[in-house]
Protein backbone atom coordinates (compact mmCIF):
# COMPACT_ATOMS: atom_id res chain seq x y z
CA UNK A 1 0.00 0.00 0.00
CA UNK A 2 1.85 3.49 -0.43
CA UNK A 3 2.62 5.69 2.47
CA UNK A 4 2.71 2.49 4.28
CA UNK A 5 5.60 1.84 6.79
CA UNK A 6 7.00 -1.29 7.53
CA UNK A 7 7.17 -1.04 11.85
CA UNK A 8 10.33 -3.64 12.19
CA UNK A 9 9.46 -5.22 15.89
CA UNK A 10 12.00 -7.02 17.63
CA UNK A 11 11.50 -8.76 20.54
CA UNK A 12 14.09 -9.56 23.80
CA UNK A 13 13.18 -12.59 26.13
CA UNK A 14 13.72 -11.15 29.54
CA UNK A 15 13.39 -11.28 32.85
CA UNK A 16 11.25 -12.81 34.78
CA UNK A 17 8.62 -10.26 35.18
CA UNK A 18 5.84 -12.88 35.23
CA UNK A 19 7.21 -14.26 38.62
CA UNK A 20 7.19 -17.94 36.96
CA UNK A 21 10.96 -19.18 36.72
CA UNK A 22 10.44 -20.83 33.04
CA UNK A 23 11.00 -19.84 29.90
CA UNK A 24 7.86 -20.09 28.77
CA UNK A 25 6.17 -17.25 30.91
CA UNK A 26 8.76 -15.08 29.52
CA UNK A 27 8.41 -16.01 25.49
CA UNK A 28 4.14 -15.79 26.31
CA UNK A 29 5.15 -12.35 27.31
CA UNK A 30 7.48 -11.17 24.87
CA UNK A 31 5.62 -12.93 21.76
CA UNK A 32 2.36 -10.72 23.01
CA UNK A 33 4.61 -7.73 23.66
CA UNK A 34 5.91 -7.84 20.29
CA UNK A 35 1.92 -8.22 18.83
CA UNK A 36 0.25 -5.23 20.71
CA UNK A 37 3.22 -2.50 19.73
CA UNK A 38 2.29 -4.23 16.05
CA UNK A 39 -1.26 -3.07 16.92
CA UNK A 40 -0.74 0.09 18.75
CA UNK A 41 1.34 1.13 15.33
CA UNK A 42 -1.86 0.63 13.31
CA UNK A 43 -3.96 2.97 15.86
CA UNK A 44 -1.41 5.58 15.64
CA UNK A 45 -0.19 6.71 12.87
CA UNK A 46 1.87 9.38 14.80
CA UNK A 47 4.27 6.56 16.72
CA UNK A 48 7.69 6.93 15.62
CA UNK A 49 8.80 4.43 18.26
CA UNK A 50 7.87 2.19 21.20
CA UNK A 51 9.10 -0.31 23.45
CA UNK A 52 7.33 -2.25 26.56
CA UNK A 53 9.90 -2.09 29.49
CA UNK A 54 9.59 -4.66 32.49
CA UNK A 55 9.95 -3.40 36.24
CA UNK A 56 13.45 -4.20 36.20
CA UNK A 57 13.98 -1.60 33.10
CA UNK A 58 14.91 -4.78 30.95
CA UNK A 59 13.21 -4.48 27.07
CA UNK A 60 10.50 -7.03 26.78
CA UNK A 61 9.71 -6.02 23.23
CA UNK A 62 11.18 -2.88 21.24
CA UNK A 63 10.41 -1.07 18.07
CA UNK A 64 12.61 1.05 17.16
CA UNK A 65 15.21 1.93 14.07
CA UNK A 66 17.71 2.29 16.57
CA UNK A 67 19.53 -0.05 18.42
CA UNK A 68 20.40 2.48 21.65
CA UNK A 69 16.52 3.33 22.04
CA UNK A 70 15.79 0.97 24.46
CA UNK A 71 18.63 1.70 26.98
CA UNK A 72 17.55 5.78 25.90
CA UNK A 73 14.32 4.51 27.09
CA UNK A 74 15.52 3.07 29.85
CA UNK A 75 16.79 6.02 31.42
CA UNK A 76 13.75 8.30 30.37
CA UNK A 77 11.77 5.78 32.95
CA UNK A 78 14.39 6.35 35.41
CA UNK A 79 13.93 10.25 35.18
CA UNK A 80 10.72 9.84 35.14
CA UNK A 81 10.13 7.52 38.06
CA UNK A 82 12.74 9.88 40.20
CA UNK A 83 10.83 12.78 38.78
CA UNK A 84 7.81 11.75 40.62
CA UNK A 85 9.25 11.82 44.10
CA UNK A 86 7.38 9.93 46.53
CA UNK A 87 4.13 9.39 44.53
CA UNK A 88 3.43 6.12 42.51
CA UNK A 89 3.69 6.71 38.84
CA UNK A 90 0.93 6.14 36.63
CA UNK A 91 1.78 8.03 33.57
CA UNK A 92 3.75 10.81 31.97
CA UNK A 93 4.24 13.33 28.85
CA UNK A 94 7.07 15.00 27.51
CA UNK A 95 6.64 17.42 24.55
CA UNK A 96 9.88 18.73 22.94
CA UNK A 97 10.04 20.46 19.68
CA UNK A 98 10.96 17.52 18.07
CA UNK A 99 8.33 15.46 18.99
CA UNK A 100 6.70 13.78 21.79
CA UNK A 101 7.55 11.16 24.63
CA UNK A 102 4.88 8.96 26.13
CA UNK A 103 5.09 6.63 29.54
CA UNK A 104 2.41 4.41 30.69
CA UNK A 105 2.92 2.08 33.64
CA UNK A 106 0.72 -1.05 34.24
CA UNK A 107 0.96 -4.18 35.88
CA UNK A 108 4.47 -3.97 36.46
CA UNK A 109 5.48 -3.41 32.73
CA UNK A 110 5.55 0.33 31.37
CA UNK A 111 5.51 1.44 27.82
CA UNK A 112 7.40 4.07 26.37
CA UNK A 113 6.28 5.36 22.93
CA UNK A 114 7.81 8.12 20.79
CA UNK A 115 5.29 10.30 18.74
CA UNK A 116 5.49 12.94 16.14
CA UNK A 117 4.38 16.51 17.71
CA UNK A 118 1.02 17.53 18.67
CA UNK A 119 -1.05 14.19 18.69
CA UNK A 120 -3.90 13.67 20.98
CA UNK A 121 -2.22 12.93 24.25
CA UNK A 122 -5.28 11.75 25.79
CA UNK A 123 -5.81 9.08 22.85
CA UNK A 124 -2.48 8.16 22.90
CA UNK A 125 -2.39 7.50 27.05
CA UNK A 126 -5.24 5.32 26.39
CA UNK A 127 -4.22 3.14 23.57
CA UNK A 128 -0.97 2.77 25.54
CA UNK A 129 -2.94 1.46 28.53
CA UNK A 130 -4.98 -0.71 26.86
CA UNK A 131 -1.85 -2.12 24.73
CA UNK A 132 -0.39 -3.07 27.96
CA UNK A 133 -3.06 -4.33 29.60
CA UNK A 134 -3.93 -6.97 26.20
CA UNK A 135 0.17 -7.64 26.80
CA UNK A 136 -0.28 -8.86 30.25
CA UNK A 137 -3.85 -10.86 29.38
CA UNK A 138 -2.44 -12.61 26.59
CA UNK A 139 0.76 -13.89 28.45
CA UNK A 140 -1.79 -14.92 31.36
CA UNK A 141 -0.29 -12.72 33.88
CA UNK A 142 -2.31 -11.87 36.98
CA UNK A 143 -2.17 -7.63 37.31
CA UNK A 144 -2.92 -7.90 40.69
CA UNK A 145 -0.17 -10.62 41.54
CA UNK A 146 2.27 -8.61 39.36
CA UNK A 147 3.91 -5.25 41.09
CA UNK A 148 2.78 -2.07 42.99
CA UNK A 149 1.49 -0.35 39.95
CA UNK A 150 -2.38 -1.62 39.21
CA UNK A 151 -2.98 1.27 37.07
CA UNK A 152 -6.10 2.95 36.71
CA UNK A 153 -9.11 1.23 36.55
CA UNK A 154 -11.09 3.77 35.15
CA UNK A 155 -8.74 4.40 32.47
CA UNK B 1 -18.08 57.17 6.91
CA UNK B 2 -14.26 56.57 8.77
CA UNK B 3 -12.28 59.24 8.46
CA UNK B 4 -8.92 58.27 6.44
CA UNK B 5 -6.38 58.43 9.00
CA UNK B 6 -8.74 55.90 10.97
CA UNK B 7 -8.74 53.45 7.88
CA UNK B 8 -5.01 53.51 8.09
CA UNK B 9 -4.81 53.46 12.03
CA UNK B 10 -7.35 50.29 11.78
CA UNK B 11 -4.97 48.48 8.97
CA UNK B 12 -2.05 49.04 11.28
CA UNK B 13 -3.72 47.83 14.33
CA UNK B 14 -4.82 44.84 12.65
CA UNK B 15 -1.78 44.24 11.43
CA UNK B 16 -0.10 44.28 15.01
CA UNK B 17 -2.80 42.12 16.07
CA UNK B 18 -1.90 39.42 13.77
CA UNK B 19 1.74 39.69 14.09
CA UNK B 20 1.22 39.21 18.18
CA UNK B 21 -1.40 36.66 17.71
CA UNK B 22 1.14 34.32 15.02
CA UNK B 23 4.18 34.90 17.65
CA UNK B 24 1.92 33.71 20.80
CA UNK B 25 1.04 30.68 18.52
CA UNK B 26 4.76 30.04 17.35
CA UNK B 27 5.34 30.51 21.25
CA UNK B 28 2.98 28.11 22.03
CA UNK B 29 3.75 25.64 19.35
CA UNK B 30 7.48 25.48 20.51
CA UNK B 31 7.03 25.26 24.62
CA UNK B 32 8.42 21.53 26.46
CA UNK B 33 6.28 20.72 29.26
CA UNK B 34 6.93 17.38 31.15
CA UNK B 35 4.00 16.70 32.83
CA UNK B 36 3.73 13.38 35.08
CA UNK B 37 0.24 11.85 36.04
CA UNK B 38 0.08 9.89 39.29
CA UNK B 39 -1.60 6.89 41.11
CA UNK B 40 -3.74 8.97 43.42
CA UNK B 41 -5.10 10.78 40.10
CA UNK B 42 -3.06 13.67 40.73
CA UNK B 43 -1.19 15.37 37.98
CA UNK B 44 1.97 17.92 37.92
CA UNK B 45 3.40 20.05 35.09
CA UNK B 46 7.17 19.88 36.64
CA UNK B 47 8.44 23.41 36.05
CA UNK B 48 11.04 24.10 33.61
CA UNK B 49 14.35 24.41 35.20
CA UNK B 50 14.06 22.36 38.07
CA UNK B 51 16.79 19.35 38.28
CA UNK B 52 13.74 16.88 37.67
CA UNK B 53 12.38 18.17 34.51
CA UNK B 54 15.66 19.30 32.90
CA UNK B 55 16.61 15.50 33.47
CA UNK B 56 13.69 13.84 31.79
CA UNK B 57 13.49 16.72 29.04
CA UNK B 58 16.98 15.80 28.23
CA UNK B 59 16.36 12.16 28.10
CA UNK B 60 13.26 12.42 26.13
CA UNK B 61 14.78 14.71 23.34
CA UNK B 62 17.62 11.99 23.07
CA UNK B 63 14.99 9.58 22.84
CA UNK B 64 12.93 11.26 19.90
CA UNK B 65 16.43 12.01 18.22
CA UNK B 66 16.73 8.38 18.16
CA UNK B 67 13.26 8.01 16.80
Amino acid sequence: MPGQVTWPVCCYTVADVTGKSDESGGNALASAAGRVLENLAELEPELVAAGIFDAAREPVAVASGSSAWASEAAVLLDAVEAGSGDEKLDSAHIACEGGEAFVVSESGLSLVAVTGRFVLASLTSYDMRMALRDAVRSAGLNPASEAENGGNADA
Amino acid sequence: MLKPHRVVLDKVSSYTDEAAAFMRRRRHHRREFVRIRFQSGAEADLPEGTPEADRIAESARRLIELG
